[in-house]
Formats: structure tokens, sequence, C-alpha cells
């Protein structure tokens, strides 16, 4: 099986603009829930490579992979959302989604229990996302995506992989980290 | 022609010569006489002014036009070099520097508008150069002949000047030339010639240069001197000159003390010891090219008398010369060929090589996994071959990209310059090992700090003349800067003979801070790393220079940041050495791989001291013990699959070894479980997510295609010291 490349990707950013237009949606499974992505920041799908791990990272760092000879960082969603590091698995796949900071694309993998498919969601089927009774951190939450009277959980792509978050977050549970680490059982 | 990158070379090539205008200003203010020193300035003004002009930027033109007929009266000898007109002439270096600057922002081909500020500055700048009223300069070439001396002796030069038609649009003035030909010797007669001889078509054109000069010159000077003089006009003029019969006799005995086996191209010879110029050369060659073949090396007497033959009938050189000149052509072919060995080149093609470089070491490192594991014998052989040839490779395009520190030391002679005068402080600085080489692109990131630190020594370190003589110490301070090579690695120096730290004021302060606790006990070394710690700031009163408190934790991430070092020796009353350790690069190192638990990692080579089993008698066993007692030595040691907490791997029994690292003055064991061997690493950045990463520098990709990560030696010993700090304290509260 190989890789799977997205080239469609002409569904324009200006999605929730008017109604009528249709966005594409990337679904994908993680600890048993549907979740979407808009299609605009992925780039590419893999099947898992091997992950090396990073010595001192917080649990949602899964580690790097060697992706075509460049080093990029692979993020566990299922600890990133709360739901703990994900098994792998024969589906468990890595998507390839570009974030942005300032001038700079940076490329990062998200690692998920399983793709699915590319949804086509109406801009009417698109509602804000609740208040509250989500086990998902809200701010994760752009919106959810009425699919056959099924909700999927719309994830914000720029929250959940904020780059300045995620290394923020790494720097504060490493320095709680050192306290356990050299002291022998 | 693409204007755009004709304007970054005119950018390049203003730097570089305000960069040597600086370094002659600097070795003018201590010897205003230097001669060499003179026209370098007076040269960076007037190519300025020519390539300005070229690209319309009348700006620039106009302003440097000012400076370089100041420093053409400065060279006459009709301006005395003071100590405030150096000052003014680094202003107005600044200045220049300022205006190419704002046509830099520009991206349009027009020259921008002149921002008003910039031009007022500009103006007084000029105002200040105080040009000297026009009746005190010499009126020029004319009337300086004296009717006594007519043009009969024989010891007279001989010089004609041919202006061409463009040398007024190229920013030549004649006459500037002349007037500085006057100051080496007597003009004793000048002939105005008109080259004018408009065709129909042709019609006079006012901004057309139509002059010629004869003149009788009478000086002590040699041929390239007064070649020298015109050495500008080289495009824009033809230039003959003949020497008197006294300089043939000179050029005899020249010609006659170069070994005879050493003989080279007769013309280039000839302009070397100052008998011909390059442009008689250059005509004599077209001469000859046009009547014979042109082929003046391949039969050697024959093509040199030709030329020769020529060249005096051109009237450029006496015969007796030429003879001479027959025996000592290799000399000159030699070092010819030396002067054209250096080639500029774009360093992002460099860095594009670099890369490519890197790719190739991890695919040779692929197939040398593969014929591993196909277990083909012949092909080991061939696959060592290629290794081998990799990494000469590897070196050499590393070593493309090496400069000489000193390039970049010599800037902070003016840093120096500026802040000791704004100080009232004597300060002198001394740069040793200037010609250590390390890789562009650290040298680049390391401006800032070193700039930094060299500030502060200035400012906290070295004291006032007052204070110094007080303290029987000399009114002059020194800030010496050392760079050498050590094991794979450079080290970068800055000492002074100042005041020193006070380490009782940097404990109050860190104290105050609330960075140390008051009863905690450090030594004095620890106490002056505090120095590092963001927000401390010894100085009471910040200065315009630094004192803000937010240096020295700059300076210290932006060196760790390069993989480096950064320690810190004082004494009271003695002066402060702030010592750097850099890595010589940052794309591709010699690595030791090595295995802990389920994953690996790379040791930089350079770091790694020796490898030693951990035999049951060395390493004590004991809860929390962290030493090792190797060969009577106690070395701290980290066990990495403890640090990393690698999981799935049970330790009893198993055998591990120990790589002894050292970093700067420490050395620190790691206890791995397996020694892979060495490898060529190249260094992948680990990116943005990581930068706050401590202890690991990079990735690197293995053979296999796996990623092993790339370990910081010192920052995992302060991690792991850090630790055990913690963990000690736990265990005391307990």
């Amino acid at each position: 099986m190989g890789e799977l490349v997205l080239s469609n990707r002409s569904t324009a950013s200006s999605h929730a603009e008017s109604d009528g237009e249709v966005t594409q949606y990337l679904t994908f499974s993680v600890a048993e829930e549907r979740l979407a992505m808009s299609i605009d920041a992925v780039k590419e799908i893999i099947e898992t490579p091997v992950v090396t791990r990073v010595p001192m990272t917080p649990d949602y760092i899964r580690g790097v992979i060697n992706l075509r000879g460049n080093v990029v960082p692979v993020i566990d969603l299922g600890a990133r959302l709360g739901r703990g590091p994900i098994t792998l698995t024969k589906r468990s796949c890595v998507v390839l989604v570009e974030v942005r900071v300032g001038q700079d694309g940076h490329v990062l993998g998200m690692l998920v229990d399983e793709v699915r498919n590319i949804l086509e969601i109406p801009f009417e089927d698109i509602k804000p996302p609740p208040e509250f009774g989500s086990e998902i951190r809200t701010d994760f939450i752009e919106a959810m995506g009425r699919v056959d009277d099924v909700f999927v959980i719309i994830l914000s792509v720029d929250h959940v992989l904020s780059m300045q978050e995620l290394a923020a977050l790494r720097k504060l549970s490493q320095e709680a980290a050192p306290s356990g680490t050299d002291v022998e059982p | 022609m693409n204007l755009d990158s004709a304007r970054q070379a005119f950018m390049a090539e203003v730097a570089e010569l305000l960069q040597s205008m600086e370094d002659a200003l600097l070795t003018l203010e201590e010897d205003p006489e230097d001669p060499e020193s003179l026209n370098e300035v007076f040269r960076a003004m007037h190519t300025i002014k020519g390539t300005g002009g070229v690209f319309g930027y009348n700006s620039v033109v106009d302003f440097t036009h000012q400076v370089e007929t100041l420093m053409d009266q400065v060279r006459s000898g009709l301006i005395p070099l003071t100590g405030p007109l150096i000052a003014t002439l680094f202003e107005c270096r600044d200045h220049t520097a300022r205006l190419v600057d704002a046509i830099g922002d520009e991206t349009g081909s027009d020259e921008p508008p002149l921002d008003p500020e910039l031009r007022a500055a500009g103006e007084a700048l000029l105002a200040r150069l105080g040009q000297p009223p026009a009746s005190d300069a010499p009126a020029g070439s004319e009337g300086v002949a004296d009717p006594k001396f007519l043009p009969v002796a024989s010891d007279l030069w001989m010089i004609t000047l041919k202006f061409h038609r463009d040398s007024f649009r190229d920013g030549i003035d004649p006459l500037s030339f002349l007037r500085y030909l006057g100051s080496l010797g007597d003009l004793v007669h000048v002939a105005t010639l008109l080259d004018a001889e408009p065709t129909a078509d042709d019609a006079f054109d006012p901004e057309s240069c139509y002059l010629c000069f004869g003149i009788a010159f009478r000086s002590e000077a040699d041929k390239p001197t007064i070649a020298g003089v015109f050495e500008f006009a080289d495009q824009d003029c033809e230039i003959r000159i003949l020497e008197p019969d006294t300089a043939q006799a000179k050029y005899l005995d020249l010609l006659a003390a170069v070994p005879d086996e050493q003989v080279g191209w007769l013309g280039d010879l000839l302009v070397r010891i100052g008998a011909l110029t390059s442009g008689e050369l250059a005509h004599a060659l077209r001469t000859q090219g046009s009547v014979l073949e042109p082929d003046p090396d391949a039969a050697p007497a024959k093509g040199k008398r030709r030329l020769g033959e020529i060249l005096v009938e051109q009237g450029s050189i006496k015969p007796a010369v030429v003879e001479q000149a027959v025996k000592t052509q290799e000399a000159v072919r030699a070092r010819r060929q030396e002067e054209t060995q250096h080639i500029r080149v774009d360093a992002q093609r460099l860095g594009h090589l670099i890369d490519l470089v890197g790719e190739l070491v991890t695919s040779s490192a692929a197939i040398r996994v593969m014929v591993q594991r196909a277990g083909i014998e012949d092909m080991s052989d061939v696959v060592d071959g290629v290794d081998y040839l990799v990494s000469e490779i590897r070196d050499n395009a590393l070593q493309l990209r090496m400069v000489p520190i000193g390039d970049s030391l010599s800037r902070f002679r003016r840093v120096v310059r500026d802040a000791s005068q704004e100080l009232g402080k004597e300060i002198e600085l001394v740069i040793t090992g200037g010609e250590t080489e390390l890789d562009k692109t650290v040298v680049e990131k390391m401006t800032d700090p070193l700039t930094h630190l060299i500030r502060n020594s200035i400012d906290h370190g070295i004291e006032t003349p007052e204070v110094r003589l007080g303290q029987g110490k000399r009114a002059g301070g020194t800030v010496h800067i050392n760079a050498y090579h050590d094991s794979g690695h450079i080290v970068i120096e800055i000492a002074d003979d100042g005041a020193g730290l006070d380490v009782a004021r940097i404990r109050a302060k860190a104290e105050a801070k609330g960075l140390v606790k008051p009863e905690e006990v450090l030594t004095q070394e620890e106490t002056l790393r505090l120095i590092f710690a963001p927000g401390l700031s010894t100085k009471e009163q910040a200065t315009n220079l630094s004192g803000r408190g937010v240096g020295m934790d700059v300076v210290r991430r932006n060196i760790e940041a390069l993989r480096g070092t950064v320690e810190l020796e004082s004494q009271l009353g003695v002066g402060t050495k702030v010592t750097i350790v850099l890595p010589l690069t940052l794309a591709i190192i010699d690595g030791f791989l090595v295995g802990a638990g389920p994953d690996q990692y790379v040791i930089p080579l350079a770091q790694v001291a020796e490898c030693v089993e951990m035999s049951e008698a060395e390493a004590v066993k004991r809860h929390g013990e962290r030493y090792i007692n190797l060969r009577g030595e106690v070395l701290p040691f980290i066990r990495l699959i403890d640090l990393f907490e690698s999981a799935g791997r049970d330790r009893a029994g198993q055998r591990e070894s120990l790589v002894v690292v050292r970093f700067g003055h420490h050395k620190v064991g790691l206890v791995v479980d397996t020694l892979l061997g060495e490898l060529q690493t190249v260094i992948k950045p680990l990116g943005k997510l990581f930068e706050r990463l401590r202890g690991v520098a990079g990735a690197t990709i293995l053979g296999t295609g796996d990623i092993a990560l790339i370990l910081d030696v010192a920052e995992l010993a302060a991690i792991a010291e850090g630790g055990r700090d913690i963990a000690d304290k736990r265990r005391a509260h307990a």
C-alpha cells in the first residue's frame, strides 16, 4: 500500500463565507471518536513509519520520523486530545499537516488511529461548537459538522497544532521531568 | 543584465570598501602619515563614487565626491590629517553606509528621493570637513611650470595623458590627478592639448572630455608610484610614462637581482619591476597581436624579442631594460598564478553543495548497510573506498565555507574605539589567532554575542584611567581576543585586564532577584555563572553601551544555539576572561553511535575521550551513587536510559559501556548499552517544535533510514545535575 497524496485542495479557505459552498474535510478517528479537519492544511497521509522517540518530551510528542530525508515531528493526537497515547495498529496513519508560524511553514505529523475518508460538508450543515459537554478542550473544536444526521467534531488546526503551545507545554512538563529521572528505584 | 544582482554586487562592494576604509582610518589614527591608508580612504571614496555614478545614485556620488576631494588634498599634503578630521572621516564613512543602505531598501530601479534628515546630516558633515577656501588650493596643473626649468634635462619623466571622451561622465577629474602628481615631485612643464577633432556627425559635446596633457616631471619616485597616481583613471585614459635615464640603471639592478632560473612573461615582469605600466603593455600586446600570431610565450626567446621590440618602438621602454628582463620571467609567472587562484563564489551555492554532500553521506551509509546485510564480501572493499572518498569530499566541501575569524574580529576595533572615546577610557584591542578558520555561518551568528561581550569588557571591565592609575595599573586597559582550534572546536577568548567581577555583588544581586537562596552555598565558579541568568546586571548605572541586564543570558543562548558553550573566569581587580567554545561547522560532523535501550544516539566524536566497559568493580552500585572510579579519577556519570526513561529493557545482567566525553574543562561518563561505532553525521535541525528542548542538538538519518538523535553532552550533564539537586533536596527533606 502506498501513500495517499491529496492533490485536491481546490476548495479555497473562503469556505465559511458564502452559503451553498462546500468545504472538504478529512475524517479520521482517534479513540473511537470520529473527527474531521479541513483538508486545506493537509499535505499528505502516510502509513505509520518508524517513529524515533525524543526523550524528555511530553507524551503528546510521539517522536520524529524520516520523511524523504527530512526530520519531521509527529504529534500523538490521542495524547494531545487527552485520550491517552495511541496504540499502533495496522490502520494507524500519520497525517502530515503544514502549520504556519509567521512567514514560515512547518510540517508536522499527526498520528491517528485510522483515516476514514474525505467528506464534503455543505455550509448549512456546519454548526457552532457546543459550549460544554464535550470531552475535548473547547478551543480545539472549530465547529460541528452534520454528516448523515451524526455530528462529527471539526478540529481547529491552529489550536490543536499550535506551535507555540506545543513547544511551550513541552518545556513546562520538562521542568517537572528531571525530578524523577535520576533517582534509581 | 540583471539590475538587481548588479545592485547587490554594488552593495557588497561598498560594504567591503567601507570596511577597508574603516581599517585604514583606524591605522591613520595611530600613524596619520601612512600613505597606504591615505590611499585606501581615497580609493574607497573614489570607487564608491564611480560605481554609484554608474547606477545614478546621485546622493552617494555627491557626498563621496566631496570626501574624495578632501582626501585628495590631504594626500597631497595640503590639509593636515588631524585627530578631529579623522573622527569626522569616520562619520563620513558611516554616513556613506547610511546613504547606500537607504538605496538598498528600495526595490525600484530609480534612486529613491533622499530622506531630508539624511541630507541634512550629510551637509552638516561636509561643512565640518571644512573644505579650505579656494585660494588655499593650488591652481591645479596650469601655471606650475617654472621658466628656469625647461624640459631639457635627462632626469625628467615624460608623461603623456590622453583622457577618453567619457572621463567626466565616469566621475574622473583630470586635474585631481595632476594635483596629486605634483605632490610626488616637480611638475616642470605641463602642456595642455586639445584632442578634439570632432567629425561632422560628432559635434562638440560639453560633457565629453577632449583633454590631453604632456607633462615633464622631476621626481625621486619610481614608475609604479607615478603610474599609481593614475591608477583610478586606468580605464579612462591612455597613459604613457617614459622614465628618465637615471631610472634605467635602477631597473637593470632590479632585474639582475632576480634569480636567473625564474623566467616568466616579459611584459608582466617589466610591469612588476615598474619599468612598464600595464596600460603600455596592453597596448603593445594589441600591436603584437594585430601583426603577428599572438604567441608571446610558446617560443620564449623569440616571442619576447618581438614584444620587447614593440615596446621600444612604442616608446614605453629602453632596450637595455628589455634585455635584462629576459632572464627573470618565471618568477612573475609563479606569482601571477598565485594571484589568480581565488574565485568568488556565492555563499548560497556553497550551501547547496554542502547540502548535497550531506545527502551523499547519508546515501553512502545506506549502501554500506545494504552491503552488510547482503553479506557481499567483494563489495565491502569498494564501499570502504567510497566511504573514504565521501569523507574527503565532505571535509573539502566544508573547508570551502571556512573563513578566518580575523576578518570579522577586526570590525571590533571600531567598536572599541568608539566606545572608549565615549566613556573616556583608554583601551587597546589586541587580536591574536585571527587566522583561525571556522564556518562562515557560525561567524555570522557570533557577531552579536561577541559585540556584546566586548562592550561588556569596555563598559564594566576596563576602569577609567584615573581609577586604573590609582590601583597601580597602566592607564590604558587592554581587551584581548584570542582564537584557536582545540579538538574539533574553535575557542574564542575575550580577556580584559579591568576590574573583574565582584562575586559578592553578584551574589547579593542574585539573592535580591531570588535567583539563589541566602542559605545556598555556591562555589566561585557557580556564582560567576549566575551572570548568565536572565535579568542580572551588576552595574548599578545602566549605560548607553550595556548594563541593562538583558545581555549575558542572550549571549549564552546564542552560543548554545550554535551548540557551543561559554565559561567565565574572573578575579576581582585583575580582569575577566570569557571563553567560548564552538563547533567548527553546523552541517556535518563525525559522530559516535551508541545504543541505549531501544534507541540510538550520536555523540559528537570530537567530544569522545574514550570508551571503557562498565565492569562491576568500577561502578559502585549503591543507591543514588553517581560517580565512578576511572583509574583513580572521580568521574560523574549519567545512565542514558535512566535520564531518558527508556522503556522496555530489563537492565539486570546487561553489559554496559561507559563513553567518557569531555566538554570545556569537564568530563562526564555516559553509560550506554552498546557501542555502535563511528559514522559521518549530517546534522538535521529538529525544527521549531523542539527549539527549547535541551540535551539534544539535532538529529541525523542513519544508513538504515532510521533517525538517531545527536546528544548535547554539556546540556545533558546540566540536566542531570539539576535533577540530582532536586532529588538530593527531596531526600534531605524526607
